[in-house]
């Protein structure tokens, strides 16, 4: 996490830690991201569909069953890619959509794994989940609905 | 011994029940620092210099002035979310403000019923779907700008005690979410008033706000590239201005309504935001405020360079008294957003304000104002 603490130095020297940022190398962002599902989700999926759901606009699938959103790490480079690929924004607008929604209590961002191997996990334990990961990462324990690339 | 005893068994029945409850943290704030750049011919005593004055938030009266400031916008908040069941849970945000010497209050807190997947109800302490950021100005991470446009966001009632219906739908390709909503506001020791009161050499001790019946609804369609929000609401009007010797002032009592449209629209790299709105009194004169806003934002990797231009009238329509010649004054907003970290963006800002009011009756009482802000936004 990050430790917000040292933001509250004088002002002046919010420059120098913007200018250090600003430095910093790009993240390469070129993995092959899919979605995917608990096997037994007969539902079907396309990019808008997906878009709609990772937005908390659509909240179920053609069950019926609410959707319970699962995300990778944030660092990950398929974060920034599904961010970029499916719903057109830098993770950095992606942020800025989501605070608006939990501080307002209209939606729930989808919930970060630690890891792909628990993100697999918990979506082979419940049929009610819906995630993304990086694609050398799938198993069989889930079902790729889509790819992005 | 006894109300100890009977203390520590409420606190073990608290605690026992909070650790079976799912609590969770998470917050937003702002910690940002200006000042305004020479002085104005003092619109209200004339003949007199003063600084000139930004007033960047209303509602708290956080101003600008010469003096290089942190206390007028900075602010922390910590809001919890406790599962009280799976269809229910409670919401509390705890807000921090400079204008208040930074000691905390319960700004809003309310329960969420899940009643379907597509159905929200909400009961409590929220803040007035009014104007299309209103619901969270002071969230300043989910925004480009240092701040909403203040001389937008002006109004000395911005919460309410309330019910709200959310409905979640999809038509075409379209999602859509309509809200309605009802709720009252008594704020009583009005800060906004009662600096309005000073400000025109009133004495008054005390200024109370009421809003009541205060009932309306949002649409919000949205699609790939645009999200508009419609919004609509009426609410009755009251206040108790008391003096020092006890006395109350004479007020008539009239109702409002509310009404606008508002929005972005994504032209990558291009954001456009826009927000018109439309407010009218019943009272004898007709009074109305036709307000807006528009905004460029450019998109570039981590960088947000924007302008926005925001425009408040007020007019009087009725009787013998009518007339454009009242409060009016715009702000053009230059700025740039620069997203250093995931969760912490740095702004700066520069607002020109341009009083438009009328000299002569007192309305342009704000003056004209060269304001440079600057500050850092985060969430976690």
């Amino acid at each position: 996490m990050l430790k917000y603490k040292k933001f509250k130095r004088p002002i002046t020297s919010l420059l120098g830690i913007a200018l250090f940022a600003s430095i910093l190398p790009y993240k390469a962002a070129n993995a092959e991201v899919v979605v995917v599902v608990n096997p037994s989700n007969t539902s079907t999926f396309d990019k808008s569909k997906i878009k709609k759901i990772f937005l908390g606009k659509t909240k179920s699938f053609e069950n019926g069953r609410a959707a319970i959103l699962l995300s990778p790490t944030p660092d990950s480079a398929a974060r920034e890619q599904f961010n970029k690929l499916v719903l057109g924004k830098s993770s950095n607008q992606i942020n800025a959509y989501w605070s608006k929604m939990i501080f307002t209590g209209k939606g729930i961002p989808p919930q970060e794994m630690k890891s792909d191997s628990e993100l697999i996990e918990a979506i082979a334990a419940n049929q009610d989940t819906i995630g993304y990961i990086d694609a050398a990462s799938v198993t069989d324990a889930v079902k790729v609905v889509a790819k992005f690339k | 011994m006894k109300i100890l005893i009977i203390v520590i068994a409420l606190c073990s029945t608290v605690f026992s029940s909070v650790s079976f409850a799912e609590v969770e943290f998470s917050g937003y704030g702002s910690i940002i620092g200006g000042k305004t750049f020479g002085t104005v011919d003092d619109p209200l005593n004339p003949g007199q210099k003063r600084d000139q004055i930004l007033t960047a938030d209303f509602y708290d009266v956080g101003q600008y002035d010469n003096d290089f400031s942190l206390s007028a916008e900075s602010l922390f908040a910590l809001q919890a979310n406790v599962d009280l069941g799976p269809k229910l849970k409670a919401t509390a945000q705890l807000v921090a403000k400079g204008v208040d010497d930074f000691s905390p209050e319960f700004d809003w807190y309310y329960l969420t019923y899940q009643a379907s997947s597509n159905l929200t109800l909400m009961a409590g302490r929220r803040n007035i779907p009014m104007y299309y950021y209103s619901e969270y100005s002071e969230v300043g991470y989910a925004y480009p700008w240092m701040r909403p446009p203040s001389n937008l966001y002006w109004w000395q009632i911005t919460q309410f005690n309330s019910l709200q219906a959310m409905y979640n739908f999809e038509l075409g390709d379209y999602s859509n979410n309509i809200t309605v909503f009802y709720g009252n506001e008594k704020s009583y020791g009005n800060k906004e008033m009662l600096y309005y009161d000073k400000l025109y050499g009133g004495t008054a001790t005390s200024v109370d706000e009421f809003w009541t019946n205060i009932t309306g609804a949002n649409w919000n369609i949205s699609g790939d590239n645009f999200d508009v929000r419609f919004v609509y609401f009426q609410n009755d009007r009251d206040r108790t201005t008391i003096q020092q010797d006890g006395s109350i002032s004479p007020y008539t009592p009239f109702s409002q309504k509310f009404m606008g449209v508002g929005g972005s629209i994504d032209l990558t790299p291009f954001t456009i935001l826009f927000d018109y709105n439309y407010v009218t009194y019943d009272d004898a004169v007709g009074t109305r405020f036709p307000t807006y806003l528009i905004s460029a934002v450019y998109n570039i990797d981590n960088y947000q360079p924007y302008i926005v231009y925001s425009k408040a009238d007020h007019k009087r329509t009725k009787g013998p008294g009518a007339t454009n010649d009242l409060e009016e004054h715009n702000i053009i907003g230059i700025g740039v957003r620069y997203n250093f970290l995931p969760k912490a963006s740095f702004k700066v800002q520069f607002d020109k304000f341009t009083d438009q009011g009328n000299k002569a009756t007192g309305w342009a009482y704000h003056g004209d104002s060269d304001t440079l802000t600057l500050g850092v936004d985060f969430i976690f």
